[in-house]
Formats: C-alpha cells, structure tokens, sequence
C-alpha cells in the first residue's frame, strides 16, 4: 500500500498528469492519493453533490466540503467492454459499473467490478468499496458483499 | 403550446453529399468542402451569397478539420456575418436559429465524418486517421487514467442503458433488432450506402458482442462522408430554383445530468424525453401527419428512445410496437400503415454522419427525387430526431 504523506497541491497534480485536476476537483484527488474516496457533500443542506462542483445544485450553498463516503452502494447499471478504445491493444473483458451510493439516492460513481465474474454481476447488487493497483497507484473499485444478495 | 415564431419561415434550399465509403483517404476538410460545394450549386447560388457557415466539431479555431474557419477560407467566401461549429442534430437548429434571427440570410452547414482509429483495426493501422484523433476536438479531459471519468461525454454508458432497459421494461432485443434490420433492408436498395448487404433477425443476434450486452450491428457503421445544407429564409426560397422544405418546428433538450453520464436520469426523463416534448408543444403538425421518421440510430438504443419519447408508444413498448409494424415482405418498419423510417439506410446501413444524412434523404424524398427509392407518396412531412440521451438532442419537423 502505498503512503505519500502530506499530498501538496503540487504533488496532487504530478500524482495526475493525465487528469485535469483543479480547484474544484483538487480534494477529492488527494483523498485518492490518501486512498479515501472523497465527495462533496452541502454543509448546509446535506446533500451530496457529485461530481466536484464548488456549489450544492439543491441550494446554491458555496458551503461545500469534500468527505469520506462508506463505500457501500448497489450497481445501477453495467457493460462489459470487450474491445479497448486502442482495438489492437491486449485486452481482457473489463466490466465497469455505475454504483448508486448508499448515502444518497441517485448518487451515482463510475468504477469497476473486481472479484466477481461478469456473467454473476446484476441490476441493485450490493457492493462494497476496495481497492485496486493500476499503474502505481491505488485506484477505488467495487466487489460484491459477501452474503448480501438483493432479493431482486 | 410553447412559442414557434419561427414556424414555416426558414426552408432548406440547398444538399450535398459525397460518396460515402470505408476508406476514402480524405481529410474532413475535403470531404466537407465536396458537399459545401455540392449544396451551393444545389442552391442555384453564387458563392458570396452565403452569409452564414455551421462548419463541423465543438471548438471554433479547430484546425485540421471542417470548421468554419478553415471552410470559409477554403471556399474562398469573401464575408460572413455569423459563424459556428456544431455537430449531430444541433448543427441544423443553430443554422436554422441564426437565420431566423437575422444574423445570416443563407447558411451553409457542413457536417464531415471520417472513420476513427478506435472503430477497428484496418482504421487503427492508418497513420492518418490515429494522427487525427491526437488533435481530436472534443475539449477538455475526458478522465485519462480515472476510470471514475471513463463515462464523461462518453458512449459506452448507452450500452448499459440497453440492459436496464431491458431490466426495466421485461422486454427482450427484439426493439433492437427490428430498427437494425429496418436500416439495413433501406441501405440496401440505395446504391449511395455503404452497406449493400440486408440482414435477417437472426444476423442481428449472432453479431459480435462490442459492449456487452451491445453488438456490432447496434452501431452504426463508421465511414467517410460529409453533407450540407443550405438554409435561407421561406421568403427567399420561394424565389429559388428547388421545391423548398420548410422547417415547421424544433427544439433542442437537455436534463440536469451533466457531462457524467453514470447520473443518468431515469429513462422516460432522458434528453431525449425533454426535446420531442418541446417540439410537439411548438409543432401544429403532429405525429399522425408525420410520413418520414429519422430516429436516431447512432445506437440501436437511441432509435429505441426516439420512437418511445416521440410517442409512437410508451416507454419499454418498442418492440411490441414494432413487431406489430413490421412489414415482413420488405423487411421493413411502416409505423401505423403510413411512416417510413430511415428510408436511406441511415447511419446503420448508410453510414455514419451523425445524423446529417437525415436531413438530406428528408429533403430528397420530400421533393420526389430519390427515384427507385422514392416512397409511394411524396412525403409531406417529416420527424428527425437526433444527438444523445445526455447532450443536445434535437428534434425537427420538416414540411413542404
């Protein structure tokens, strides 16, 4: 597991190079670099707010923090992509979820499914946050919860 | 009833095309200057009468490609008084706008597409097509190695969209596989189209998964090509050498999703949903007087939405609908014993443009000139919709 220490606004952005990170986005990429999944949440209303938008869409409140979300959450939606954008790249079946959250009801994070054969993967199955190696860095991803089946 | 001030007063006077193919080995910029020209003399204008240009992509000073800039230079058009880039359905409706606004009288659209690198192989070995996607104009980052970003303005989320659908409703492909087949009986009897070969139901099903449950013939097919319209007032068109197509109503759609599309809104509220509701509040002709209908069919799944939010059924019904207007000996779609869809093929049989080719089959059939292809009654009237559950649909009635 990797530990950076104190993540700087510097190294946030060389942690990145290929993501456009900024001020709006900057928290929730040091919480990754952290290895905590971040998301804006409305200190006045409540409501979470994703993606990383400096204002609450419900009440125009610039009261807007970054926080630590469970993890826990169900698949809304999913394919399973069988050919890379880069067709002559090697490639296995990749299956990439949109997850609903469970701390909001359509808040919604696209990740991929680990641990858990594509064909055992369906609508509302409960999942759990994990996390997974690409590229020297830890990345989120989400597994299935031992023992939960939804009764749908 | 929504405002239509704009109803029956622009007409689209001028089409052009090019050959559509596989591997043309052409640039945007050739192939959009092919149509321009084509529209242009299509028109019965000179060259400096156009005052207007919608050229092709999302950012203006695009270069390389077909955006205004770079087409008005080319065409040598001395002055224009407006200027956009746009793509999908939304080109149309800018041009129409900036003509009924008064900040161009006769407007050029050019729309130009050219087989991607990550559409297969034989495209990928081509050294101009992958450095063509290195200067690509999408703007801004569209996530890199966050995969959390994977589905900002991205396509694959409409193969997830398949099966909710499918979960949702109960309902099987057979929605899917109809409009597929519907395209390419249609391609197949017009020589322009890339793809000759019709399919049955059963060749849909075997097809290769792409994103599953997505396969290969759910997508339209990746070509070569450009169209262009010219667009000028009713009142001008009158006076000018075609049968005008008058734009009887539009509108454009959009929802609070955003640009990450996993936040996708339940499906009868999808952008889709929003746009065609705006259109029948604007339009007086509703979709029994339709004789034409163009529903998306970037993905079989947007074709699918079109049909439902354009209320030819309800959401989920499509494929009982269509089975129902199934015409078996010619293997094709005849909604309610009266409309044809996608008469040319469209992006499925035709190839791919993005939508733009609609308007030019609409235009063509719409003044009798298709010949062998022509439908039975000259079309009056026509319903194209176009673009994405998440970004600029339009939807457009046409009308002579």
């Amino acid at each position: 597991m990797k530990n950076y220490g104190p993540i700087d606004d510097f190294t946030v952005i060389e942690l990145y190079p290929d993501v456009q990170v900024n001020r709006d986005n900057a928290e929730y990429y040091r919480g990754l670099a952290e290895r905590k999944l971040l998301i804006n949440h409305c200190a006045d209303c409540g409501t979470w707010i994703y993606p990383h938008r400096p204002i609450c869409p419900e009440c125009w409140s610039w009261n807007v923090k970054a926080e630590e979300v469970s993890g826990l959450g169900s698949v809304f939606m999913w394919t399973t992509l069988m050919q890379q954008r880069s067709p002559s790249a090697p490639h296995e079946p990749v299956p990439v979820a949109a997850v609903d959250f469970a701390e909001q009801k359509g808040l919604r994070y696209l990740s991929r499914i680990v641990n858990c054969a594509p064909e055992n993967i369906y609508h509302d199955m409960p999942v759990r946050l994990t996390w997974i190696e690409i590229g020297n860095l830890e990345w989120p991803a989400f597994e299935p919860i031992p023992g939960a089946r939804n009764p749908n | 009833m929504a405002r239509n001030p704009l109803k029956d007063q622009l007409a689209v006077v001028g089409i052009g095309s090019t050959p559509y193919g596989r591997d043309l080995q052409r640039s945007h910029l050739s192939l959009g200057l092919e149509a321009a020209i084509a529209a242009i003399r299509d028109a019965g204008i000179g060259k400096n009468e156009i005052d207007g240009i919608c050229g092709s992509g999302m950012t203006p000073l695009a270069q390389g490609g077909s955006g205004f800039l770079s087409l008005q230079g080319a065409l040598g058009i001395d002055e224009i008084t407006w200027g956009k880039n746009s793509w999908l359905g939304s080109c149309f409706v800018y041009a129409a706008e900036a003509v009924f606004s008064g900040l161009s009288d006769m407007c050029l659209v050019v729309q130009t597409y050219v087989r991607d690198p990550g559409m297969s192989r034989s495209a990928h070995a081509d050294p101009f097509r992958r450095n063509l996607t290195k200067f690509g104009d999408i703007g801004g980052d569209i996530g890199g190695s966050d995969f959390a970003k994977r589905w900002v303005h991205s396509v694959e989320p409409y193969a997830g969209w398949m099966r909710r659908y499918m979960h949702d409703y109960g309902v099987n492909k057979d929605a899917f596989a109809y409009l597929a087949v519907n395209s390419r009986s249609h391609g197949a009897r017009n020589p322009a189209a890339v793809m000759q070969q019709p399919i049955t139901l059963d060749d849909y099903h075997a097809s290769r998964q792409i994103w599953e449950p997505m396969q290969m013939l759910d997508m339209d097919v990746p070509v070569d090509c450009a169209e262009a319209f010219v667009i000028t007032t009713a009142e001008r068109a009158a006076d000018m050498p075609n049968k005008p197509v008058l734009v009887h109503a539009m509108s454009l759609g959009g929802t609070r999703v955003g640009e990450f599309y996993e936040n996708s809104l339940p499906w009868d509220k999808n952008a889709f949903w929003v746009a065609l509701n705006g259109l029948w509040a604007r339009s007086e002709l509703k979709l029994a007087d339709i004789d034409l209908f163009f529903p998306y069919d970037g993905y079989t799944i947007d074709g699918v939405g079109v049909t439902e939010a354009a209320g030819y059924c309800g959401p989920g019904e499509c494929g009982l609908f269509f089975k129902d207007n199934w015409d078996a000996a010619r293997q094709v779609l005849r909604l309610n014993g009266k409309t044809e869809v996608m008469t040319h093929g469209g992006g499925l049989g035709m190839g791919r443009a993005g939508g733009a080719n609609y308007f030019s089959e609409a235009v063509r059939q719409m003044r009798g000139t298709v010949g062998a292809r022509q439908i039975r009654q000259v079309p009056e009237a026509a319903l194209i919709a176009i673009g994405s559950f998440f970004h600029d649909p339009c939807a457009v009635v046409l009308r002579t």
